[in-house]
């Protein structure tokens, strides 16, 4: 049985991305449990995330559970405004452990496979040259776009690249009934962008140092807040945290406190 | 070499990778005034919504992908998704 778990803001949120990534149009092809609630926090801090766990539902089974708030379906989800660009924020989480029998490990190999030749045709379609490297590393698979040619592939602020990764994931989902949690840089820009991130972090870090006060940065996507928090966290006297819902979770610098070992929440 | 011709092979490539009827897929690229291009994108019905996706994200995709392949040409692209 495939089945996927899915956090997320609302459980309609959770639920939608849930259906998405296990390729289902519709509630209706999958059974629904929502293994914790959400609850509020405040100013996203101490709140909880919706967790559902999807199950796709054998074509031919009857429904054993109707999920209670009805249709999902293709309308915008209610707090969906603001996903532009930024991919989703949802974590999925598989634990193939707990149902180890039911649901192999999906192959990532073959994933792997078939995201190189997607990838490789999209290069031949724009005429790019450029080389697909695939790793997997802790279930991840990362993808690496290489190539001169391939920056025409990474956009402004690397949406063209967000995309590419989308569309990779759909590709995946569509030929191997599921993902794996996936990464991806072309021609760089991932590997420049975190340096430049770790030179601005630094600076900031500076600034408060000397003029004391706390700087809030742009909203981030996770990945990005962990190397804004890694690179604070190598330097004496300041401190950071995030605050914010997603996708507009950002991350503050501000002075340490005196006397307090803050085990900053760095997530 | 016509305009659109990149944007046309991009976008017929990866809308035919991701439905489940490659054949009834066609893709149109049109002229819409001075350097702009329309991709009239057309597939068999029940391949809509993987084409269009949760919340519009695969459309979504496919228009940036398809606007990346006309920078390389010089043009500016709207992607039409039509049944």
């Amino acid at each position: 049985m495939e089945w996927v778990e899915v956090q997320g803001k609302t459980v309609e949120i959770a639920v939608q991305a849930a259906l998405e990534e296990l390729g289902l149009s519709s509630p209706e092809e999958a059974t629904i449990e929502i293994l914790q609630e959400p609850k509020a926090g405040f100013l996203g801090i101490g709140g909880q995330e919706a967790i559902v766990k999807v199950t796709k539902r054998p074509p031919s089974k009857k429904r054993r559970r109707r999920r209670r708030r009805g249709r999902g379906g293709k309308h915008r989800g209610e707090a969906a405004g603001n996903e532009q660009q930024k991919p989703r924020k949802e974590e999925r989480r598989k634990e193939p452990a707990m149902e180890s029998k039911e649901q192999p490990k999906p192959d990532l190999e073959a994933q792997a496979a078939v995201a190189r030749s997607f990838l490789e045709g999209l290069l031949e379609a724009f005429g790019l040259e450029g080389e697909v490297r695939t790793s997997i590393e802790d279930d991840v698979l990362s993808i690496a776009v290489v190539g001169d040619q391939t920056e025409a592939l990474v956009g402004p602020k690397g949406s063209v690249m967000q995309a590419v990764l989308e569309l990779t994931r759909t590709v995946i989902q569509r030929k191997t009934y599921g993902a794996p949690r996936m990464r991806i840089d072309i021609a760089g820009y991932g590997e420049r962008r975190r340096e430049a991130l770790k030179i601005y972090s630094r600076k900031l870090a500076e600034k408060v140092l000397a003029e004391g006060g706390e700087i809030m940065l742009e909203p981030m996507n996770p990945a990005d807040r962990k190397v804004v928090h890694d690179t604070i966290a190598e330097i004496e006297g300041v401190r950071s945290y995030s605050e914010g819902e997603e996708p507009h979770r950002s991350v503050i610098i501000a002075p340490e406190e005196e006397g307090t070992e803050e085990a900053d929440d760095a997530e | 070499m016509e305009q659109g011709r990149i944007v046309a092979e991009v976008v017929e490539y990866v809308v035919k990778e991701i439905v489940d009827a490659p054949d009834d897929v066609q893709v149109e690229v049109v002229p819409d005034g001075k350097d702009a291009v329309v991709a009239e994108v057309r597939t068999a019905k029940r391949d809509m919504g993987r084409v269009i996706g949760r919340r519009g994200r695969v459309a979504r995709a496919i228009r940036a992908v398809a606007s990346a392949a006309g920078d390389e040409e010089g043009v500016a692209v709207d992607v039409e998704f039509l049944d």
